[in-house]
């Protein structure tokens, strides 16, 4: 047996100049993403709406990459059915059946027809839906303003019927909006960020420091594993981890005790400054929020962006922590990130950090430091490792209510 | 590879293991069972338990004519630990016929091993009440703040022997007389003192029945035994908390393991016989390591003061602070140049706070405590082992600390 769902794109619509490109990026992500999970499938497409069909022993997967994959509004299970009236009416009382299995009763049915042809109009179709399942199935009761499910009859280029759909992450597919490169640590924030900006499109890779004995192998484990909850809204990532202690012992031997969290932090802008040119992305993205921490402060920020001309997009800058927190529980990440394997930066770092720096007088000091050698070092012993968009966090994944 | 982590565990004794092997295989009926086979192994694990009081009480102590307590083999220090706790719970849930719940009280100390002190928060969260008493900044518990803390209705103190951190000797017999005064004031009997002698057994002098406890409990692998067995020293009976088939005089139900009985019976046998040449030989690797550490600038030895040959202290347990770096990293580090130690307690090691609970209970600086590691040695411990961890620490610690 065979899993049918519809699909309903999403912002793609409002982009009518790019919406042919855009249907085809959606197609081909979607196309990648059941490839790569192994997932036999059948993409039919059409203005607006998707069709993908997978084997029936499938189906959870199927929708575990339908509720993850940017672009799509929302996909529901749907019956194809032969366009008469009588083949409609069947698939209905089927659609029924099934939510009346769950638990529910009240229901309402809705009809659009963009095949004018079909015998019957919208709403006779939809009151005929009614009858139809009232006499099928007479536990079910008609309730226009409160209904527990509704059957949605489509008659296009054939007819389609379905319960509610699942919504799904909107936003936009993913690549639209190139590639970024994600500043990834094992904490709360860079995670959540990274899906924020997947969701509008942006192709992702992600950037790890590893500054090995200060953070432990265990502390890289974590973050890989964020990685791929990560790629399951990407659709896979390449994550680049760049060893960092050389660039972090030669900041703290020669800056000043006070500035070498933000030292710090303008070293790793560089330094994805330097990885983003040679992946060709177009973006950095980071999970700072104003005034979370001491090194991000408005002041202090304009510092560390200073070290690179890439956009640095921050989108939990106007975020409240509560919320963010939210977010990294609905997409999976939170628990994750509060293993407790940062152990070095508590205790190290500075006791009374500069909360607003001065941009020419840090620069300055930034560049007496002269970490370019440092960092191009780093990023040539980067180690990058392709990680695949997998299913192993269906089972842990949450729902996502984005 | 330099192993300095004597005190998580030891290497074990191929031959004692090999011969227990034997024996087990040898005499491998149940030693409950009523036939040939059964009795047979029947008196092998007594013979082991002859031998193991023999080991750790002396030969007159141990004779079956003027029996002083008795040993039930355990599942390991932890579980010998566990069960007179929670047998508390048993004479407090039922003490009263009406089903109400009797109130009793447990002294313990902050510097417990996990396996005791997690075990009275257990029994805390339970209802049952519990005073927690703090050393001094020299590592051990005051007599008199352990007699202060003794309620009317204390039904049980719990003191360790050696401190699994720093070594610090406990002073029992002070403490047992202590409490007895104490519970005297009271118009009663003194509470049963338990006390956790894993670290003390084969290491530094302790009869646990002219200390004045009423139970002990002991582990095999600290010695050259196997994990998963260890034993209960008890002055009189206990009514346990978990029932099965009644082995081991009720205190520890289920089918006795002979091969650890008896693997540990000579593990204990062999550390009272070499027991004068390996502490000579742990002092010297002591005083090795004091004065190496005191030529590291800012290094110390832990608790603060100590110092070669005090009698305050197992030579085999040494904790030292490097400020400024923390413990795990020098861990990890040390760990790269082929030596092993620990950052606190391996069993406490999980969580960042817990496992520096005994560093900051003596009162130290919280860049001291989280920049302690712990160094164990052993009867395989060699002169150029310590010169070699002194070397890499010292190393180390001038490249990697803040």
């Amino acid at each position: 047996m065979e899993a049918f769902y519809l699909i309903k794109v999403g912002e793609i619509l409002l982009k009518l100049g790019n919406r042919r490109e855009f249907e085809e990026r959606l197609r081909s992500q979607l196309q990648r993403r059941f490839a790569s999970v192994g997932l036999a499938h059948k993409i039919e497409m059409y203005p607006g709406r998707f069709f993908v069909t997978v084997p029936e022993e499938q189906a959870a997967d199927a929708e575990f990459l339908l509720s993850r994959t940017p672009g799509i509004n929302g996909y529901a299970r749907a019956i194809k059915a032969a366009k008469s009236v009588e083949a409609v009416l069947e698939a209905a009382v089927e659609v029924a059946r099934g939510q009346m299995a769950r638990g529910k009763r009240k229901f309402k049915a809705e009809s659009r027809r963009s095949d004018k042809s079909f015998p019957l109009g919208s709403f006779e179709l939809s009151a005929r839906i009614g009858d139809a399942v009232l006499e099928a199935l007479p536990e079910s009761r008609v309730d226009l303003h409160h209904p527990e499910f509704t059957i949605n009859a489509e008659i296009r280029e054939r007819a389609y019927v379905f319960a509610d759909a699942e919504p799904g992450l909107r936003g936009l597919p993913s690549g639209s909006g190139g590639k970024g490169l994600l500043l990834l640590s094992g904490g709360i924030d860079s995670p959540v960020a990274g899906y924020m900006m997947a969701r509008r499109g942006l192709a992702i890779d992600a950037l790890y420091f590893h500054a090995y004995p200060y953070t432990s192998q265990e502390a890289r484990d974590k973050v890989e594993r964020l990685a791929r909850v990560l790629s399951t809204y990407t659709g896979g990532l390449d994550l680049w981890t760049a060893p960092f202690t050389e660039t972090q012992l030669k900041i703290k031997r020669d800056a000043r005790e006070d500035l070498t969290t933000l030292m710090m932090r303008a070293a790793m802008m560089q330094a994805a400054q330097f990885l983003a040119e040679s992946i060709e992305a177009n973006c950095i993205v980071t999970g700072e929020s104003l005034g979370q921490v001491a090194s991000q402060t408005a002041e202090n920020l304009r510092f560390t962006q200073s070290v690179t001309d890439f956009p640095v997009l921050r989108p939990l800058a106007g975020m409240d922590k509560e919320d963010t927190i939210a977010l990294a529980k609905g997409i999976g990440t939170f628990d994750i990130s509060i293993l407790p394997y940062e152990d070095c930066c508590v205790l190290f770092s500075p006791k009374h950090p500069l909360l607003r720096a001065k941009l020419e007088r840090e620069r300055a000091a930034y560049d007496r430091l002269a970490l370019e050698p440092f960092l191009r070092e780093s990023l040539s012993k980067a180690e990058r490792v392709e990680i695949p968009l997998s299913l192993i966090a269906r089972q842990a994944a949450a729902e996502v209510r984005p | 590879m330099v192993y300095l982590d004597w005190a998580s565990t030891s290497p074990p004794d191929s031959e004692i293991l090999a011969e227990a092997g034997r024996v087990a295989t040898e005499f491998f009926g149940n030693p409950s069972s009523r036939h040939g086979p059964g009795s047979a192994a029947r008196s092998k694990l007594e013979e082991a338990r002859t031998r193991l009081a023999a080991a750790i009480l002396g030969e007159a102590a141990a004779s079956p004519a003027t029996p002083r307590g008795r040993f039930a083999f355990t599942g390991g220090g932890t579980e010998a630990d566990g069960i007179p706790l929670l047998s508390l719970l048993r004479a407090a849930l039922g003490a009263r016929r009406d089903g109400s719940v009797k109130r009793l009280h447990l002294v313990t100390t902050e510097i417990e091993h996990a396996a005791v002190y997690e075990e009275a928060l257990l029994l805390k969260s339970l209802g049952i009440g519990v005073s927690f008493v703090g050393p001094e900044p020299d590592g051990r518990v005051d007599p008199r703040k352990i007699a202060a803390a003794v309620e009317k209705d204390s039904a049980l103190v719990a003191v360790m022997a050696v401190n699994n951190e720093t070594g610090a000797i406990q002073p029992l017999s002070e403490i047992s007389k202590a409490v007895a005064a104490a519970a005297a004031a009271f118009g009663r009997s003194p509470p049963r003192l338990h006390v956790d002698a894993v670290q003390a057994l084969g290491k530094v002098r302790f009869d646990p029945a002219s200390a004045g406890a009423g139970s002990a409990a002991f582990s095999a692998h600290k010695l050259g035994g196997p994990r998963g067995i260890g034993a209960l020293w008890a002055a009189a009976s206990l009514e346990t908390l978990s029932v099965g088939g009644g082995q081991e005089g009720s205190l520890r139900p289920g089918t006795e393991s002979l091969q650890g009985a008896w693997a540990f019976a000579a593990a204990a046998a062999y550390a009272r016989d070499s027991f004068a040449r390996r502490a000579d030989h742990a002092r010297e690797l002591e005083t090795r390591l004091i004065s190496g550490l005191s030529s590291i600038p800012g290094a110390l030895a832990l608790p603060l003061g100590r110092g070669p040959s005090d009698e305050r202290y197992s030579p085999y347990i040494l904790s030292a602070a490097f400020p400024g770096l923390s413990g795990e990293v020098l861990v990890r580090s040390l760990s790269d140049s082929g030596i092993a130690v620990s950052a606190g307690s391996a069993c406490s090691s999980n969580s960042k706070r817990a496992g520096r609970r005994v560093m900051r209970a003596m009162g130290l600086p919280e860049d001291i405590a989280l920049s302690s590691i712990r160094v164990s040695s052993g009867e395989g411990t060699t002169k150029a082992d310590i010169d070699a961890f002194l070397e890499a620490a010292s190393l180390a610690y001038r490249r990697l600390k803040a």
